[in-house]
């Protein structure tokens, strides 16, 4: 049962990811990719981290594979921060929708 | 077990070279902020996830500029890493007490959200956020709200 759950959420996880990846492929510009790596993958590691959880021997491991997430986390958030940043400094115009 | 002394020597060192430590977290205010950062970073990573799956990819996207209330620089850093898991905001740079963010669809209320932030990450410090501020600013002289 438990084996079930935890496949379940790994494949929602996988979901999230693909659907990130989705993202990066189909939106127009810097900005807008930036968006659908740090949410969507940030959604996508927590499901996989959760189903991985189940299957864990012990808690020690639980424990790492959420400071992992954590890690992952912040470093995304501020890693796409800056890069927005820099596109902005270097004049990359953000994609508009013609109206 | 060879990284455990080096993770520990790391730890030591960046402690050491940390000038004071002016911030104080507030356990009740930390849980408070992460619950609500789970809860948002699950609809910001569904709402994304949608946009980007469907056939007509339904994007507005626009520059905006949020006037903070938040005053310290540790508190902007989590403030800003917060916006950008949030619902179609992604925090773009800092200029005086402004934080330049793009929004993924102009339709959303950018701004009652962002003051939700605020309120939270006041929370977990412990700051006051009477100073004023906490709404769109304009774009170097342009209307607020106007794209740049």
């Amino acid at each position: 049962m438990i084996g079930w759950i935890s496949l379940a959420l790994i494949a929602v996880g996988a979901f999230f990811f693909l659907a990130g990846s989705t993202g990066v492929l189909r939106f127009p510009d810097v900005y807008t990719r930036l968006h659908a790596l740090t949410k969507a993958d940030n959604l996508g590691l927590g499901f996989v981290v959760l189903g991985l959880s189940l299957r864990a021997d012990s808690w020690i491991v639980v424990l790492k594979m959420l400071l992992i997430w954590s890690l992952v986390i912040v470093a995304g958030a501020t890693a796409s921060h800056l890069v927005a940043e820099a596109a902005r400094m270097s004049n990359v115009p953000p994609w508009r929708k013609r109206s | 077990m060879f990284g455990i002394p080096f993770v520990a020597l790391a730890t030591g060192a960046s402690l050491a070279l940390t000038p004071t430590r002016e911030w104080r977290i507030r356990p009740v205010g930390a849980l408070r902020y992460a619950g609500y950062f789970i809860q948002q970073s699950v609809l910001g990573g569904i709402d994304v996830s949608m946009r980007a799956i469907k056939p007509s990819l339904p994007i507005d996207p626009l520059i905006l500029r949020y006037r903070m209330r938040l005053v310290p620089e540790y508190a902007r850093v989590l403030f800003a890493d917060t916006v950008s898991l949030l619902p179609g905001t992604l925090s773009s740079g800092f200029e005086d007490d402004t934080m330049t963010l793009h929004v993924l669809d102009c339709e959303l209320d950018v701004e009652q959200s962002l003051r939700d932030v605020e309120e939270r990450v006041a929370d977990v410090f412990g700051l006051d956020l009477s100073v004023g501020g906490g709404e769109l600013a304009a774009i170097d002289g342009g209307a607020v709200g106007e794209y740049r």
